[in-house]
């Protein structure tokens, strides 16, 4: 294993780490901790599928990237401007 | 031996992994109880993006990593907005 491939392997183990402790945040009560559980999950994911693209040569995993990390944020945006609700526009 | 450039693309690479592990330490750490908490979870987020970023320009992806520099801060805002506006009576 030369240097390269450690650091990508030890960001990947952070990674998963982090997406696992985003998905303990998401599962809170109220719906603002699950908006930033979830918007962390969706960049966590993204970044593992392209360190698994990078790792094994698995081409499709940056499409599959490319809609998380450009749909999250919209849907995000989306809900919080639900949850903020009608009133105070 | 490794040439420059992979061992300066290796450290921002752990670098950046531990600042995502420090971001997956304090996202945990902060009790429920604490009022507002969200805030301060929004503010960790922020530490885990900017990881993210530069792990994806070192990765070579430099679109996505652009694309979420700039999405990004609006759905933070998004977030601390809906909360403020909508639950801010709840925890």
């Amino acid at each position: 294993m030369n240097l390269l491939e450690f650091s990508e392997y030890f960001l990947l183990i952070a990674l998963a780490i982090y997406a696992i402790a985003n998905l303990r945040i998401a599962t809170r009560k109220t719906i603002g901790m699950g908006l930033v559980g979830v918007a962390g999950l969706s960049i966590a994911v993204a970044t593992i599928l392209i360190l698994v693209q990078n790792l094994y040569q698995i081409g499709f995993c940056r499409d599959i990237a490319t809609a998380l990390v450009i749909l999250g944020p919209i849907g995000t945006i989306t809900f919080a401007r639900v949850l903020r609700g009608w009133k105070n526009v | 031996m490794y040439d420059i450039i992979t061992i300066i693309k290796s450290i921002l690479l752990i670098i950046s992994g531990c600042f995502v592990l420090l971001a997956a330490l304090g996202i945990l750490r902060f009790k429920d109880n604490i009022p507002r908490v969200v805030y301060a979870r929004v503010h960790i987020l922020g530490v885990a993006d900017s990881a993210c970023i530069l792990a994806l320009l070192l990765l070579g992806e430099p679109f996505l990593a652009g694309a979420y520099f700039i999405l990004t801060p609006f759905a933070s805002h998004a977030i601390a907005n809906g909360f403020y506006y909508g639950e801010d009576t709840n925890d």
